[in-house]
């Protein structure tokens, strides 16, 4: 089957179901090719009667829809239907499984999702297993300074499988399963398990100091539960939106519940605190605050001093009960039993009895940016009194030395009493949980697969050292919050899975430079050659979800989606699963003797029919009782015709009518039994602990000794037990040349960041042509920072960082806070090896690997300069020669 | 009897859902699009604002397209839409030059010219137009006038927007718009 045949084939379909009956009309009127000309045209007008259209129909009557997976890490999980007529994919369509409506909404789609079908059959799939020309398997020569360079050429499967197994082989024997990286990706890390181990990495992601943060200092599960549902957010009368743009980070259905805020509330108050007046903002028309990207902790103590004072003042804004009862650690009366000796309280470094500085809104607002009389004003609309929600998000963890950022908005949450009362939250609005907190309310079984078991020891390098340790030859093991351990690394080997790891993780050109010079084999599993792909020695094609039996996809919290397969796999793409069955299977047969925990089995034993209908069996629902329940109505056999033995089973929906749908959602409405009040437990009963968080107290710790002595021991930077300003490295303060703020401005005197973008999910889709054109992708500038650099709209730009330097045309716009850039996150890398500038704009030759705190990738910390390039104007990237050269093979 | 497109500024994120599904839907080729969605800002850092249009075809009362058009392909239907045949298309592109609002695209490889047919197929078999039934703010609608204007009595023509060229072809589009529309407003490609 070929897909480019295939897309040719839906353009010609098209013209058939178009097909309808004005050529009769066009007879009569007397209309022919001669008849052009004015006469003619006159005569047409006169003449051209309105005509029914009685016998246009359309195509999908001809077809069937499936219900084709949307699988991106974008948080949201919509419902996207193909159209399938004849084995072609014709066009797509969204949720219109059940009538819409606010309370119970369609899962539509977004821009992406629209277009999933153009990834899915996009003529830069991988077709076969390729080898890079100049790379030599065994002792041959490596040319690794050709790597992301050279010419690549076809291998069959027996070939490409033969070389992984022998070179795996080698390099362990050789080197040592230590120096054999598998950053991420299940199916790869499944073979070298077996084989003694590799070195992976851990990081933080999206949700930077929220991964280790809240388990420390009790506010957790802050991902999943920490704000209200989104008909309960509905009464709040205040929603300051910090950080949170829903719009553009959670597309999908969050930016419509945040609009029903304001359909029911038409006076509710919003705020928008963020470096850009972002969409989400101008849709509730809410009030906008620009701050400086990373200074959010400076702002925080600075609304937290003056709630505090103007409380101290008379003025009632604080809840003391909630403070005093459900908290430790705000002042000395409260401490917690484990704190240290001589431990100080937040309260005294708050008012600046411990370094003289009080945190005020003139000390934050110099850091900030945000103006001082905003401080009162805010702190008064924060008042216990006021119906809030405070909805904040991931990216401002996602800074450096972030640490205790989630425990300042914990501690400043609770002073305000904003935490389980009805119309009152105070929590990250992000993901999948974007304006709708609470627990899932329905949900999958599992697949039944194994789990790789790493039996290296101290494994793991932090995302954010990966490729700076590989340069030194040392990393610090201390994954999500061990205590740190130096282990050395000499790369040897590197076998890409399932991340786009060299592109989505700091230090992509500190990576770029590492894998042209370390490694004598890099391997990977690729549905494209993306970044990881395009550096790699082998590159083994693998099948889509849409190309595989079928899985279960969940985002909110109501609603579960079951995919089907849409087509059979393109060209000879695999399944990584089989791909690793196949290296080991072959490892087995050559090397067996070796390898004691490799068998004739198979790594992955069971089918994709088998595992999706493992999955179907486990779904299940919460009933209004909250009790969990069987979801699917499947027969023995059914099962049996998936190859999984079973008895019938009873759900409330048949397995057929789910595949059919493919949605099922449980319906909302205000007053019902899914109404999800963040906190709630914990507010009413403070000895259940059930409600509490996992602190060491159970309580809420704004002085934490378990989160300072976890991060401390992980040997990258340390912090305080309460929340503190710190200075970081790329930060504001290194935009001036001697680090003194209003100083004179050094070399990097612009603040970067970068935003989610609609275009991508992460850096899933950059290769769409379609979304290309929807969405440019330009760099974000500031009128007044465009106009002294004398950038206009549209002109080329080179924005360098301390870590490397990129192009993109500008959009020059007073949407953004002056001195603050802003590149869209997750594009991908295309260097101008000539000149050592990226033309993709890839955020990570901009980001570099700086490790702090508990190994927080600091995305959001960042500096550079801007200067209009010269050289020669960037094309838009739909128009970029990566377009055509990533088709390899036809 | 009259149909219209509605659109909800004040509902609208610029995200381009529609823009995508009415592409897919019509299987177009790069550089064209049926549906468009564009992005305009007013004022000044630090009181900017941002609206966002989605247009197509406005299914105009008096469309110039068909008038214009010299075979009959180009055609107004009596429920409201005007339609394109294909097969009497000669390409001649006289509905690309003579629409106001620049709605007829022409299709160099099929050589001949097509917009937005409100996708009439998936109507009669009880759909909605792919871009309404894909807008994830639900800001778009389509109807009869009477029943838009039912549904969103403070819908103004589009005609009256700033953005829209002058033309008496009486385009069948509403509009919800923003308060802070305005003729000031400068295109931008966020």
């Amino acid at each position: 089957m070929h897909m480019i045949e295939e897309i040719a084939k839906a353009k010609i379909s098209r013209r058939d179901f178009l097909k309808g009956t004005v050529a009769a009309t066009a007879a009569m009127a007397g209309l022919s090719m001669a008849g052009r000309g004015e006469n003619a045209l006159k005569a047409h007008a006169e003449s051209v009667a309105p005509v029914e259209h009685a016998e246009i129909t359309d195509i999908q009557s001809q077809g069937k829809w499936v219900t084709g997976s949307c699988w991106h890490n974008c948080g949201g999980r919509c419902l996207n239907k193909v159209l399938v007529v004849d084995g072609t994919v014709i066009r797509q369509k969204t949720d219109d499984t059940h009538e819409d409506s606010p309370d119970f909404p369609q899962q539509r789609a977004c821009v992406r999702g629209r277009s999933q079908r153009q990834h899915v059959l996009s003529p830069d799939r991988l077709k076969y297993p390729m080898k890079r020309k100049n790379w030599n398997p065994g002792d041959g020569e490596k040319h690794p300074e050709l790597r992301g360079m050279d010419e690549w050429e076809r291998l069959s499967w027996d070939e490409a499988i033969e070389i992984c197994a022998d070179e795996i082989h080698r390099i362990v024997q050789k080197y040592g399963n230590q120096n054999i990286l598998i950053p991420y990706g299940g199916e790869c890390q499944m073979v070298l398990s077996k084989m003694g181990g590799y070195r992976s990495c851990w990081g933080t992601n999206s949700r930077g100091a929220y991964t280790s943060t809240p388990g420390k200092v009790g506010f957790w599960p802050q991902s999943n539960e920490g704000i209200n549902d989104r008909i309960e957010l509905r009464k709040s009368d205040v929603i300051i939106l910090h950080g949170c743009n829903p719009a553009w980070s959670s597309a999908g259905n969050p930016a419509y519940h945040l609009l029903q805020i304001k359909k029911h509330n038409p006076n509710a108050k919003f705020i928008s605190i963020d470096p850009l007046y972002n969409d989400s903002a101008a849709l509730v028309e809410a009030e906008w605050i620009p701050i400086r990207p990373s200074t959010d902790m400076a702002f925080l103590l600075g609304l937290a001093y003056t709630v505090y004072k103007l409380d101290e003042a008379g003025e009632g804004l604080m809840d003391w009960d909630y403070l005093n009862t459900r908290t430790l650690g705000f002042d000395q009366e409260h401490m917690p039993t484990d704190a240290e000796e001589g431990a100080h309280s937040f309260k005294e470094y708050l008012l600046g009895e411990l370094d003289g500085q009080p945190k005020d809104a003139s000390w934050a607002s110099e850091i900030c940016g945000v103006p001082v009389e905003k401080f009162e004003y805010l702190a008064r609309l924060l008042s216990k009194e006021n119906k809030v929600a405070y909805l904040t998000a991931w990216a401002q963890a996602r800074t450096h030395n972030a640490d205790n950022l989630p425990q300042m908005h914990m501690t400043l949450g609770a002073m305000t009493g904003h935490f389980g009362k009805s119309g009152h939250c105070w929590g990250v609005s992000a993901h999948s949980r974007n304006i709708n907190g609470g627990y899932y309310l329905c949900g999958s079984g599992g697949a039944g697969n194994p789990s790789a078991q790493n039996p290296l020891p101290n494994p793991t390098i932090n995302d954010t050292e990966c490729w700076e340790a590989c340069k030194k030859g040392v990393a610090i093991h201390n994954s999500y919050g061990a205590p740190g351990v130096e282990v050395p690394i000499d790369l040897k080997m590197v076998y890409w899975g399932y991340t786009a790891f060299l592109n989505t993780r700091e230090g992509t050109s500190a990576g770029i430079e590492v894998l042209r010079s370390m490694p004598e084999f890099v391997l990977s599993h690729s549905m494209f050659r993306t970044t990881n792909a395009k550096y790699s020695d082998i590159v083994l094609p693998v099948t889509t979800p849409w190309e595989k039996a079928g899985s279960f996809l969940q985002g909110n919290r109501e609603a579960l989606i079951m995919a089907t397969k849409v087509i059979e796999p393109i060209y000879e793409a695999k399944n990584d699963q089989e791909i690793a069955n196949l290296i080991c299977a072959k490892i087995f047969e050559k090397y067996g003797e070796f390898y004691p925990e490799l068998t004739a089995d198979p790594v992955y034993p069971l089918t994709e029919e088998q595992q999706f209908m493992n999955s179907a069996c486990g779904c299940w629902y919460l009933d209004e009782n909250h009790e969990k329940k069987t979801l699917i109505s499947i027969t023995a056999e059914q099962k049996a015709a998936y190859g999984v033995e079973g008895e019938d089973q009873e759900g409330i929906i048949t397995f057929d009518e789910f595949m059919e749908k493919g949605l099922f959602q449980i319906p909302r409405a205000d007053g019902d039994a899914y109404g999800y009040i963040a906190w709630q437990d914990y507010r009413e009963d403070v000895n259940n602990n059930a409600a509490k968080g996992n602190s060491a107290s159970g309580m809420m710790e704004i002085y934490s000794q378990g989160l300072k002595d976890m991060v401390n021991a992980m040997k990258f930077s340390t912090i305080e037990a309460y929340p503190t300003w710190i200075e970081q490295e790329d930060g504001y303060f290194g935009t001036f040349a001697d680090r003194k703020l209003g100083g004179e401005k050094g070399e990097f005197p612009l603040q970067i960041y970068n935003p989610h973008y609609l275009r991508r999910s992460h850096s899933d889709f950059d290769n769409v042509g379609w979304l290309r054109e929807a969405w440019p992708n330009p760099v974000f500038l500031s009128k007044t920072d465009a106009d002294a650099a004398g950038i206009m709209d549209g002109d080329t730009v080179q924005i360098t960082s301390p870590h490397g330097s990129v192009l993109r045309n500008a959009c020059v716009t007073g949407r953004l806070m002056p001195g603050v850039v802003g590149l869209p996150h997750g594009s991908w890398s295309d260097m101008d090896e000539k000149l050592g500038v990226d033309r993709g704009g890839t955020d990570n030759i901009i980001c570099g690997g700086i490790s702090t705190g508990a190994g927080v990738s600091g995305w959001n910390t960042g500096r550079c300069n801007i200067k209009k390039f010269t050289e020669y104007q960037l094309p838009a990237d739909v128009d970029r020669s990566d377009m055509q050269e990533r088709i390899l093979f036809e | 009897m009259a149909t219209a497109f509605y659109f909800d500024m004040t509902a609208c994120i610029g995200c381009k859902a529609c823009q995508m599904a009415c592409k897919d839907k019509n299987n177009l080729p790069l550089g064209i699009l049926y549906r468009t969605v564009q992005s305009y800002e007013v004022g000044e850092y630090p009181m900017p604002g941002v609206y966002h249009t989605s247009l197509t075809c406005n299914h105009c009362a008096e469309p110039a397209c068909v008038a214009k058009c010299p075979t009959g392909a180009m055609y107004k239907t009596e429920e409201g839409p005007v339609l394109h045949d294909d097969d009497l298309c000669i390409g001649c592109q006289m509905c690309v030059n003579t629409c106001p609002y620049g709605v007829p695209k022409y299709l160099e490889d099929k050589k001949i010219t097509g917009k937005c047919d409100t996708c009439i197929g998936i109507r009669k078999d009880g759909g909605l137009p792919q871009c309404v039934a894909a807008c994830p703010m639900r800001a778009l609608d389509f109807g009869t006038v009477e029943e838009i204007l039912e549904r969103h009595p403070d819908a103004v023509g589009m005609d009256t927007m700033p953005f829209m060229p002058e033309s008496d072809t009486r385009p069948m589009t509403f509009v919800s718009p923003k308060t802070i529309v305005s003729a000031d407003a400068v295109e931008k490609f966020f």
